[in-house]
């Protein structure tokens, strides 16, 4: 803890809903990694962006790829450079073979124990990464430390980081995993929320529009399409509507610019009715 | 408030004692001042599934704003025999800090306040006092139904009440007893990845090697791993014949449709009520694969026949028993059946109609489950017919 109390309360760009921001405050108060789960288009990474503009702390990000074991985004030691510069030299490169420290190259989880300040760190789409990945990651977040084994260094966090992490549900969490975390599912907006959301990116937009474009959004997305409708496709629909400048967005069959709306060629298809 | 963790607990709410802990410090630090923080800490503490979401609101808005739920005494009864309160106990004992006449006169409730304040207390947390800032001066400890009471004086919360929110049952169609559903689909499709047997040591580990190799100091060390590519091939088959199937066709479909990349081959195959000698690759049912083609298949073959198991007795049990009029398969249905399940170990049935309703449907059901592994087609059932297939899957691979 650093004595100083931080609080995020939404920025001007963002749409907060007053739930979501107890629980972001609950997790920095408490010290614990977030957890947020749910589809995609309900905003969970850009959450964390907007935490850390709001409270105005430094941003450390990782993006999971399923190859990840955890380490590099510690650190990660050069082998093959440092191999290469006993053998050819180091020239001017300013590097000392002599030297490990500079062949240790740090990811986002050294960096951000080792910066002076109090970062944001985000761990983004942790699901890619398999199991035994994500419990190194909690043991090294939840201990906040992690050692360079190389050199069996120990690296301390000077100041723990706000951690969040997303998931975008495509493969089950381990049990420990989510036990360290708090977890929150983000559920889809609903029509009262979008309307808030849509807001903020087209605030001149026609109410009856707006209302009527929704109607056709909501019923979209409860038919079994592979890949429904989600916050960003809406978006991109109002523009393209807005911009070829029809009157109405249409219903049933002849919803206007529904390549915007769906993008897999199956569910245009189903959409068409050309395929059950 | 123990109360409250203990009816989570008997909800089926997976509970620890780590989770106490937080939600004890959490109140400690005043961080749920009124009911609606309240809900969404004791939410983030002990709710760690989308799937229990709907069943914390429950326990919840049953505790807090319905009548006081009769309590599972048993439950307190289970905790006190449990091994940390025992010890616990006996370390009181030991060090004097209570007495056996004082231990006798305390009521339960009373010897599990103490052993909270104890742990508490041990992890330097405890405040001291039984001033909460959240409560006010009441002790979170102690007769729940007056500590609710007290939380709930400061109920009006910033966002509209937790009893709104909880209302309105937003999480219903998350939860692990409710049907496959467009909202419920990512969920089941989480739990049907876990269905991935994994590949031979087949695949040379670069980063590994090259840092074994530094680490032996050039000495050149090959590390393998294991083949991410699944080699096993997954059959779905199912009825699209029954009125009861009607609703599901279309989303088990999609399901399987999306873990597709995940083995190495996906067919669905259709039938009508029970499996008479062949199955049809086209929903109409006009283009057969033939038996020899199916029995062929490796036995590994994972295999999930989706219906609702429910027609009269004589299509399962007589000869020409097919709903089709013009069948001309002797061979009634059950044996065609048993012959499948001999072939594929790793299969499951997965069953529309919700379990509890399955002994009044129809005895055929019950003929079936004599035959197959039988799970109803709810999240719960899902993930327990994953298990199942991984389980025999892992039999059969080994062969």
């Amino acid at each position: 803890m650093n004595g100083q109390s931080l609080t995020f309360g939404g920025t001007e760009r963002y749409y907060l809903n007053p739930e979501l921001r107890d629980i972001v405050n609950l997790a920095i108060a408490m010290e614990k990694p977030l957890l947020l789960t749910g589809e995609a288009g309900t905003g969970k990474t850009q959450l964390a962006f907007e935490i850390s503009r709001a409270l105005g702390l430094a941003m450390e990000e990782a993006r999971c790829k399923s190859t990840f074991k955890g380490e590099e985004l510690c650190y990660v030691y050069d082998t093959v450079l440092r191999l290469n510069d006993s053998r050819f030299g180091c020239g001017d490169t300013g590097r000392d073979v002599n030297d490990i420290w500079d062949y240790l190259r740090f990811g986002p989880i050294g960096r951000a124990f080792l910066a002076e300040d109090r970062r944001v760190l985000l761990l983004d789409e942790i699901d890619k990464t398999d199991s035994d990945t994500q419990d190194n990651l909690l043991d090294v977040l939840e201990d906040g430390a992690f050692i360079i084994r190389e050199i069996n260094h120990k690296v301390t966090a000077r100041l723990r980081p706000i951690i969040i992490i997303t998931s975008n549900a495509k493969r089950e969490l381990s049990d420990p995993f989510l036990r360290r975390c708090f977890c929150h599912y983000i559920p889809f907006p609903g029509p009262e929320e979008m309307v808030e959301i849509v807001k903020l990116h087209y605030p001149e937009i026609p109410e009856p529009f707006l209302q009527s474009s929704l109607t056709s959004f909501y019923r979209l997305r409860e038919q079994p399409f592979e890949k429904p409708p989600a916050t960003a496709e809406l978006l991109d629909w109002l523009g393209a509507m807005r911009t070829s400048g029809v009157k109405g967005p249409g219903a049933g069959r002849e919803v206007a610019h529904v390549g915007t709306l769906l993008k897999r060629t199956q569910d245009l298809l189903k959409f068409r009715g050309l395929r059950r | 408030m123990l109360n409250f963790i203990y009816q989570l607990k008997a909800a089926g709410i997976p509970v620890s004692v780590r989770y106490i802990l937080d939600f004890y410090r959490g109140l400690a630090r005043g961080l749920a001042p009124d009911l609606d923080r309240l809900f969404v800490l004791a939410r983030l503490v002990f709710v760690k599934r989308v799937e229990h979401y709907d069943l914390f609101e429950q326990v919840f808005g049953r505790y807090f704003f319905g009548r006081e739920a009769d309590l599972g005494a048993l439950d307190r009864q289970e905790v006190l025999a449990g091994k940390p309160f025992q010890d616990w106990l006996r370390e009181q004992l030991a060090s004097g800090a209570l007495s056996e006449q004082e231990i006798r006169q305390f009521d339960s409730e009373e010897l599990l306040t103490r052993f909270w304040e104890t742990v508490l207390a041990q992890q330097g947390r405890h405040r001291g006092g039984h001033t909460w800032v959240g409560t006010q001066g009441r002790s979170p400890y102690g007769h729940s139904g007056r500590e609710a009471g007290g939380v709930r004086v400061y109920g009006e919360g910033l966002y509209g009440s937790a009893q709104k929110v909880i209302g309105r049952r937003r999480f219903v169609n998350y939860s692990e007893a409710s049907p496959l559903a467009a909202e419920n689909l990512r969920q089941a499709l989480a739990a049907l990845k876990s269905l991935r047997p994994l590949g031979p040591l087949s695949e040379l580990d670069v980063e590994e090697t090259i840092h074994r190799t530094a680490k032996n100091g050039g000495e050149i060390e090959l590390v393998f791993q294991r083949e991410i590519r699944n080699r096993v091939q997954l059959m779905v088959f199912l009825d699209n014949g029954g009125q009861s199937m009607g609703p599901y066709v279309g989303l088990v479909r999609t399901v399987f449709g999306k873990i597709r990349d995940q083995f190495r081959e996906l067919s669905t195959y259709y039938f009508h009520n029970c499996i008479y000698g062949a199955v049809y690759r086209d929903p109409p049912r006009t283009q057969a694969v033939k038996w020899e083609d199916l029995i062929q298949r490796e036995p590994n073959s994972r295999l999930v026949i989706i219906g609702d198991a429910n027609m009269a007795p004589a299509e399962m049990m007589a000869a020409y028993g097919s709903v089709e009029v013009h069948t001309t398969v002797r061979r009634p249905g059950y044996e065609w059946l048993r012959e499948l399940r001999a072939h594929f170990p790793a299969s499951i049935w997965l069953n529309p109609i919700p379990k509890h309703r399955w002994p009044e449907q129809s005895a055929t059901i019950d003929q079936i489950r004599r035959i197959f592994r039988m799970e109803d087609l709810t999240l719960g059932g899902i993930k327990n017919a994953v298990t199942y297939l991984n389980e025999q899957g892992r039999e059969v691979d080994r062969w």
